[in-house]
């Protein structure tokens, strides 16, 4: 697992400069983003999977691409169709040969932003207006309706991760001789935002509640709603910390953390438990 | 109305790649609006798909998949609503919906099961990342990638061949609060992928910013109900607060002093 990585790459040149048509190819892999998405690193797989044509590039040291390629499986999501953004600001600091926790920090705090801002320009928006247009089409025979629905919803998609991955690896290279120079205080200020995010994960995507009830006569009292009026979102802080606890201080194993949720999931389901 | 075998592998193709779609590639194919005519120009009357599959897709659009919770399962849901409607040769929407209804259900449930499953398949991706076996890595993603279409193309034939009656088996067959119980485990398991976080970039200073990056989301999310705008304001509280600690640093730095205080005690 990603806990005794090394924080620098072992050959400090700068990487090659990614071409127009790698960076394209990178494109046309982000859209397999969510290939191999599961409840414990969501989209990590499919994250590396994405920029591995870029990473092969920059790092020629076998050791570096291992390195590199550990560090990018851990925790990743964001929304599928803004993440060439993320992209191309993760291999402009490859690129520049940043520190392992420069680059983990700028990613955790690029990633969580974006999921707020792709579903309302997405969801909310761009599929409710077209699909709505397209379905009265359909409804009244007219096969232009689903072809309507997908030359729009395509054309969008496309023209946004075409253009996020080629602005923010630009962006991102060009601020790299400014970073570089104060890379210490980049860092700290970097990991700063991250750990915010991060903090900010637990609670916003922390949905666990539990379902326990406690038999009062009349009045059963439900826990939920008592510690939703002490301090809501306890439950995902208190797994997360114990989680931490179990792999900081306890050495446990990622695969060994997710079967003791998935088997306490099971126990505090059975029907005379009713934890969930 | 029987279908033939190759009626219902074809629908067992559309099943694969709409598995898929709903994830990853297009994230469009897969919607009842484009799968309704296709489903339906398989079992022969492609009209009755294109109206049925515009109907289920309006009210599919309140069912998005915001903020990473799951609907009902549009994929399976949309396929078998155009299959029951032909069976049943009307276009009362209505009843092949509801005969569609747990085949949705047991879609969603399929979804869960895949991404609770495929979780310790990450721990192999470590192995074969800290070999830098790049070709290993792109095939393992791969085989996931397939693997939920699979999935999803054998309850699609499974429901075609069979019959309704099929889906409500399928989807009583296993025990209510053992689909709870996977579900609270499957939805607990990002705090691992958290926790991993944690380990490797928190130290002692960024205990309370982790804390007040918890606080300040549970009080957006409790101010706008819906916490689609959350980590917008995240970003902007997070990002106000860094920028001001690279500006103090640098400049303590420019007039000669020892930003971070120390190398080894902040670990980075």
């Amino acid at each position: 697992m990603a806990s005794n990585l090394a924080n620098n790459y072992k050959d400090k040149t700068l990487g090659a400069t990614l071409d127009k048509q790698t960076l394209n190819k990178m494109v046309w892999r982000s859209l397999f983003l969510q290939m191999s998405f599961n409840f414990e690193r969501m989209q990590a797989g499919g994250w590396l999977y994405g920029i591995l044509p870029g990473l092969e590039k920059i790092h020629t040291n076998k050791d570096d691409l291992a390195l590199s390629m550990q560090h990018n499986l851990e925790f990743f999501n964001t929304h599928p169709f803004l993440v060439t953004f993320v992209m191309g600001i993760v291999l402009s600091l490859e690129q520049s040969k940043a520190d392992v926790n420069t680059i983990r920090a700028v990613r955790v705090a690029a990633m969580g932003p974006l999921g707020g801002i792709g579903d309302a320009i997405f969801w909310l928006t761009l599929v409710p207006i077209t699909a709505g247009i397209a379905a009265n089409l359909s409804m009244s025979g007219n096969y232009f309706g689903p072809i309507l629905f997908l030359l729009i919803f395509n054309g969008v998609q496309f023209a946004i991760r075409w253009f996020l991955m080629h602005w923010s690896y630009k962006l991102g290279s060009s601020a790299i001789g400014v970073l570089t120079q104060n890379a210490k205080e980049f860092t700290h200020a970097a990991s700063l935002l991250g750990i915010f995010v991060v903090g900010a994960l637990i609670s916003n995507m922390g949905g666990t509640t539990i379902a326990f009830v406690i038999p009062n006569g009349d009045a059963p009292i439900v826990l939920q709603s008592v510690l939703d009026g002490i301090f809501p979102k306890l439950i995902p802080l208190a797994i997360t910390l114990t989680m931490y606890y179990l792999i900081a201080k306890k050495n446990f194993s990622v695969v060994m953390c997710i079967m003791s949720l998935l088997v306490f999931g099971l126990i505090g389901a059975l029907p005379f438990i009713g934890l969930f | 109305m029987e279908f033939s075998i190759i009626q219902v592998l074809l629908v067992g193709l559309v099943g694969f790649i709409a598995g898929i779609d709903q994830f990853s590639f297009l994230e469009s194919l897969y919607r009842p609006i484009v799968l309704g005519p296709i489903v339906g120009a398989i079992l022969g009357d492609a009209q009755m798909g294109l109206q049925i599959g515009a109907s289920y897709e309006l009210i599919m659009v309140g069912s998005m998949p915001i903020g990473g919770a799951q609907p009902p399962n549009a994929v399976l849901g949309g396929i078998m609503a155009v299959v029951f409607a032909i069976s049943l040769d009307s276009a009362d929407f209505e009843a092949a919906l509801a005969l569609a209804v747990p085949f949705g259900l047991l879609g969603q449930q399929a979804v869960n099961i895949w991404f609770t499953v495929a979780a310790p398949v990450m721990s192999k991706m470590d192995t074969l990342a800290a070999k830098a076996d790049v070709k290993g890595i792109e095939r393992l993603n791969w085989v996931m990638c397939f693997g939920i279409g699979v999935l999803f193309a054998v309850i699609a034939m499974i429901g075609t061949y069979a019959g309704a009656a099929m889906g409500v088996a399928l989807s009583t067959s296993v025990p209510a609060w053992v689909w709870t119980g996977l579900g609270a485990g499957g939805g607990m398991m990002k705090f691992v992928g958290f926790a991993v976080l944690m380990k490797v970039m928190i130290s002692g200073e960024f205990w309370t910013i982790l804390l007040a990056g918890f606080a300040s989301a549970t009080i957006i999310d409790a101010a706008f109900q819906k916490g689609n705008y959350t980590l917008v304001i995240i970003a902007i509280l997070g990002g106000a607060i860094a920028f001001y600690d690279y500006q103090l640093n640098t400049k303590i730095k420019a007039v000669g002093g020892n930003g971070n205080k120390g190398d080894s005690s902040d670990g980075i």
